[in-house]
């Protein structure tokens, strides 16, 4: 299969706060149907290049964008993009599970109504489906009713990817989705992470750099909101060309 | 005296002096609601409730005019003043958050709540009693509705401010407009405490009596009318309180003490409703 690219950042800087310079000049592709990881030290970047996909850095004011980062083609920074639309076709998923303060069912259907889908039936049977595409139908099939609160940390973090998954997009980002979650309940998620990309792009953060080697095809290296090195997770992994790159992922810093 | 004993003296002394005083404020609270409890009881009679007021010096009739006047009033209030109070709270907390405008308004709303309730009255007589020539229901509601809105508005403000900021970022990012993450959304997540803050604020102005002085005045007789003089509840205690018949001293007593169970039931469902919504 050849790979081909669904986003492509280019010469991205992002300032925040008026004049921090946070990204610095960051140019990478974005495989489609492939996992690709953002690593590198607390307060490197990452998580800051992430929310620039969705433009979740627009709900803040004093923020400016450069460059331009090309989704199918089209450049997502520029001005007349609508932020709606845009974020249902790039969804994301939270370091701690966001469940709403609603049932189950209704947290599912949230994203669906938003799309405006109102059909009873064709929202059960799509709240049926996201539950089965996140690997959580089974634990919840018997309570859809009941509170999202009641679910453990794990199941909300998954309800909350199905949520995400329902609205049908085309890329995922997560940030740091596995911090707040135990091992076990971390693996049923990187397991999810994988089996999701047969379907849709994804992004992930992580400050776990067995999970970024787990689960991703390609890494990007970040440290002080630069981009030292982009490539294959098992070349960045196994033999980077960086210094940088090998002392943090042998565990010399950071 | 070691300094181990010197401790414990301190600590003695001053258990028992905050003791005290605590036992000095508990003392009359009591003694009010013993009082009110024992001259209304009484008084409770259906006759109070169903029966308009007798003439002047006569024995029997009730304050049905002033039952119905006082829920009109209040209901009216919170009709005018729970929607201006949450959307002010709403804009405070989700669209003005962090800028100056809020913090000044916020203060200004604190300063508000604290306005002895006479200024209040006095304000509206001016804007709505004197140009139109007249004392109405509407303008008692207003009034009332004055005092409310600050209350609310904090509330709302503080209770949509306790609500994570990741909840709205996390339905922004499923592609949610703003007006769609605030309502169904943010709201549904401070629901219970905006509900309780409303109640409290309902229970605040009911004991009202100052602003309803000047405003919706007084009515011997029964009115459904908001656009004219309006019986209330405490307007009617005060002027039978006053008066020189024992059978309004009665009266005045048991209206007294209905009001205040009203008062107490708003503020204790309120309480446990933030009970219930705080224990899951």
């Amino acid at each position: 299969m050849t790979m081909m690219t669904e986003i492509e950042v280019k010469g991205l800087n992002f300032y925040y706060n008026g004049d921090i310079h946070a990204l610095q000049n960051i140019s990478l592709p974005v495989n489609k149907n492939r996992v690709t990881a953002l690593i590198g030290p607390s307060g490197c970047g990452k998580t800051t290049l992430l929310r620039c996909f969705n433009r979740m850095h627009d709900l803040y004011p004093r923020h400016r964008y450069e460059g331009e980062i090309r989704f199918q083609g089209e450049n997502i920074l520029a001005n007349d993009v609508d932020h709606i639309t845009l974020r249902s076709r790039i969804g994301m998923v939270f370091q701690k599970p966001t469940p709403f303060p609603m049932s189950i069912a209704e947290n599912i259907a949230y994203g669906l109504r938003l799309k405006g889908i109102k059909n009873k039936s064709e929202l059960i049977g799509r709240i049926e489906e996201a539950l089965k595409h996140a690997a959580l139908w089974t634990e919840v099939r018997d309570k859809m009713n009941a509170s999202a609160y009641e679910l453990s940390g794990g199941q909300q973090q998954r309800l909350v990817i199905a949520r995400a998954l329902a609205v049908e997009p085309e890329v995922l980002l997560f940030d740091e989705p596995t911090s707040a979650l135990d091992p076990i309940a971390t693996a049923k998620i990187e397991e999810l992470v994988v089996s999701l990309k047969k379907d849709i792009t994804i992004i992930i953060v992580t400050h776990n750099m067995q999970q970024a080697a787990r689960v991703s095809d390609m890494t990007g290296f970040l440290y002080m909101g630069e981009l030292i090195e982009y490539g294959s997770t098992e070349k960045i992994f196994t033999n980077p060309d960086n210094k940088q790159t090998d002392d943090y992922i042998t565990g010399r810093f950071g | 005296m070691n300094i181990e004993q010197k401790r414990k003296l301190e600590s003695a002394v001053a258990l028992s002096l905050s003791g005290l005083a605590a036992a000095i404020g508990l003392f009359w609270l009591v003694y009010i609601l013993a009082d009110v409890l024992i001259h209304g009881l009484g008084a409770l009679h259906i006759s109070l409730f169903f029966n308009d007021p007798a003439p002047a010096g006569e024995e029997g009739g009730g304050l049905r005019n002033a039952f119905v006047g006082q829920l009109m009033i209040t209901l009216c209030a919170t009709l005018i003043g729970v929607p201006i109070g949450v959307l002010g709270g709403t804009f405070l907390a989700e669209y003005a958050r962090g800028k100056k405008i809020a913090r000044v308004i916020s203060i200004l709303s604190d300063i508000m709540v604290s306005v002895p309730s006479i200024v209040v009255g006095s304000f509206v007589y001016a804007i709505m009693v004197r140009p139109l020539h007249h004392f109405s229901g509407w303008a008692g509601a207003v009034a009332l509705s004055i005092i409310m809105i600050p209350v609310v508005l904090r509330t709302t403000e503080d209770m949509l401010s306790l609500v994570p900021w990741t909840l709205r970022e996390a339905a922004f990012a499923l592609g949610a407009p703003r007006y769609k993450v605030i309502i169904q959304v943010v709201y549904r997540g401070a629901a219970t405490g905006i509900l309780t803050g409303i109640l409290l604020s309902i229970a605040r102005v009911a004991g009202e009596t100052a602003p309803l002085l000047f405003t919706s005045f007084n009515n011997n007789f029964f009115s459904g009318n908001m656009n004219g003089p309006l019986a209330s509840l405490t307007v009617t205690i005060f002027q039978y309180a006053m008066g020189p018949y024992k059978s309004w001293h009665a009266q005045a007593w048991g209206a007294a003490l209905v009001i205040t169970l009203f008062i107490l039931m708003l503020t204790i469902a309120g309480r446990l409703i933030l009970k219930w919504r705080y224990k899951r």
